[in-house]
């Protein structure tokens, strides 16, 4: 994902989270404002209550006087009861408010005032009778007017609780529209963002499976040049072998008839008819040569690796035993250093030593004292074998040319052979994955590096194409 | 002795089998060399049939030199069809070619070549060659006693 389409993701999910947040703490306030609103239901019923009780307690009193039943005695006391309790109820329930607290007091002052009357009437019948305590009742204006006051008292707190409660439904009602606002809003932004997230993922995938598709018709296209290139190597091998095979022939024919007319027409002929025919001969000879090491170098190249734990000391024993021919009646110095094993193809790697010290013995021919070292090296953390030799050298501006098929530094007269047995070094190195290079100077011996590599590190087939490319344009 | 036919060639170029024939003269190996120039005229000659049904199998050649790439049958098939039969089954046979191609020579060894030996180009190499070859099986070598094969085999196809 990217920085984007995360940060995306994030914020959908943080405004869920505040909805999430918004409509618990809404639940929680509008739970309080729902405490609030009972509260100031009860408070009004209570006031209700207050009055209810306190006409029972007049009704009760006013009973006692008429009938002197202690029925109407008990009536009224429970009403005086009540009302006191009524109040000190609605005291508690409105100890929050001062104002109120205020409307209580007059209200208290009132029925104490009124509560205090009726209990006057009582005395004054038990005390005077009947007639004395309707008296009471009947003369007594002040309690009406008293009553009228409680009522008025209790009509005017509940007007403030009515007040207080649509304010405080007003209140709640507000803020569950703004929540409800905010859930909305937030859910339809959350949603949006989802929904663009959603297409920008759906875009996204397209644009990778387009990437994918794409990657994978240009591997497509690779496995395919990949294959063509490789069945090219394959024709150009077939084709190099089959033209060197069938040259074979026609040389076989052309050194065999001259070698036969020096034998049968030998007598006949002058020197310079001899001379001539002797040119024939090499020729061919030469071209012989050219023709097995183009078949050696080609067949390399078809070969596979049979890779093994190979001590390259014994291959250098062998290589010079080998050799024993080429520097037969020659005085040279060797010295050969300890090796370290390898993983490589063992008579592969010896043609390599062979090649090399075959071309150490060759261009240090011309040295009395010849000298031609074998060790080993570390170059970059890499281990390297060298061949060194005294002998000729050559001029490192063409040391690019040194490991090309048929390439020569050094006159034919002065140093005989095809020009293959390095390039055929260099195909054998790459395809265990080493390098070869060499160093030198004229007159001042050259030296040839080369490294394995890994068994797993085969060169590529451009590589190997290149080789071949190389071989058939001579060819 | 001296007529039977002492070594079959086989082989298509009459430059190769002069220059075989010129070797195997010059030292005084063999005289009566026959010349096949296609497989198809090697079988004929080893069957004794067409052109050579009155030879018998009495008298088989005390080797083959035979080339691998033939007109008609290939060097392959007539080494083939000679082991497959008793009577020719212990002819030796040297493929002697320009081809030293793993593929040929393995398959020369399958089908039971004696030996398997590349024409060099070079023609004292070559010469040589084709002298130590004639050397070790006309001289050195032991040939099964005439008509050994023939008695209790099955007549020609």
């Amino acid at each position: 994902m990217t920085w984007y389409s995360k940060m995306t993701a994030a914020g959908a999910l943080l405004i869920l989270a505040c909805i999430g947040m918004l409509s618990f703490s809404s639940e929680v306030h509008s739970e309080y404002d729902r405490a609030w609103v009972h509260h100031t239901y009860v408070v009004v019923e209570t006031l209700q209550m207050v009055r209810i009780d306190i006409t029972q307690a007049e009704t009760g009193q006013r009973g006692f006087i008429l009938t002197g039943q202690d029925r109407h005695l008990e009536m009224y006391a429970a009403g005086v009861k009540q009302v006191r309790q009524d109040m000190r109820e609605l005291a508690d329930l409105i100890a929050d408010n001062p104002r109120e607290q205020e409307a209580i007091q007059r209200l208290d002052a009132l029925i104490a005032a009124r509560l205090a009357e009726l209990g006057e009437g009582i005395e004054v019948r038990k005390l005077g009778g009947l007639l004395a305590g309707v008296e009471t009742v009947t003369n007594a204006s002040s309690g009406e007017k008293r009553m009228g006051q409680i009522a008025a008292q209790i009509a005017e707190m509940r007007q403030t609780e009515d007040k207080l409660l649509s304010s405080r439904l007003d209140t709640a009602e507000a803020s569950t529209q703004k929540i409800k606002v905010v859930i909305v809003y937030g859910n339809a932004l959350a949603i949006l963002i989802l929904l663009v997230k959603g297409f920008v993922i759906h875009w996204e995938i397209g644009k990778r499976k387009l990437a994918e598709k794409n990657l994978m018709q240009s591997n497509e296209r690779l496995e395919r040049r990949t294959a063509e290139l490789s069945q090219t190597n394959t024709e150009l091998e077939s084709f190099t072998y089959s033209v060197a095979h069938d040259l074979r022939a026609p040389l076989r024919h052309i050194a065999g008839y001259s070698n036969m007319l020096v034998q049968d027409y030998g007598p006949q002929l002058d020197a310079e008819g001899l001379r001539c025919l002797g040119k024939i001969s090499t020729g061919a000879h030469q071209m012989g040569r050219l023709v097995d090491d183009l078949l050696s170098l080609s067949k390399i190249g078809r070969q596979k690796l049979s890779i093994q734990d190979t001590a390259l000391d014994e291959l250098v024993a062998d290589a010079v035993e080998e050799l024993a021919l080429e520097y037969a009646g020659r005085e040279i110095e060797w010295r050969i250093g300890e090796l370290f094993s390898a993983q490589c193809d063992p008579a592969l790697m010896k043609q390599v030593f062979v090649n090399l010290l075959s071309n150490a013995v060759k261009y240090s021919g011309k040295r009395e004292h010849a000298v031609i070292e074998v060790g080993q090296a570390t170059q970059n953390d890499e281990r390297v074998i060298f061949v060194r030799d005294n002998g000729a050298g050559f001029d490192m501006r063409y040391v690019g040319k040194l490991f090309g098929v048929f390439q020569r530094l050094h006159k034919a007269r002065d140093f005989e052979g095809t020009g293959v047995g390095l390039a055929i070094a260099q195909r054998i190195i790459r395809k265990h994955g080493g390098r070869i290079w060499a160093e030198g100077e004229v007159d001042h011996g050259a030296t040839f590096f080369f490294s394995i590599g890994l068994p797993a590190n085969q060169p590529s087939a451009p590589t190997e194409a290149l080789i071949v490319e190389e071989v058939i344009h001579v060819a | 002795m001296s007529h039977e036919v002492e070594i079959l060639l086989v082989e298509d170029s009459a430059e190769d089998a002069e220059l075989t024939i010129r070797a195997l003269r010059r030292s005084k190996i063999a005289n009566e060399i026959r010349v096949a120039e296609d497989g198809a005229e090697a079988l004929d000659f080893l069957f004794c049939r067409g052109a050579h049904k009155d030879r018998t199998f009495v008298h088989p050649p005390r080797l083959v030199l035979l080339d691998l790439k033939l007109p008609k049958v290939s060097g392959m098939e007539v080494l083939r069809a000679i082991r497959a039969d008793e009577r020719t089954r212990a002819i030796p046979v040297v493929v002697l070619t320009s081809s030293k191609e793993e593929r040929d020579v393995i398959e020369g060894y399958k089908l039971g070549v004696n030996a398997y030996a590349q024409k060099p180009v070079d023609f004292e190499q070559f010469a040589e060659t084709v002298r130590q070859i004639g050397m070790f099986w006309m001289l050195i070598n032991q040939a099964p006693p005439s008509g050994a094969f023939v008695a209790n085999t099955a007549p020609a196809k």
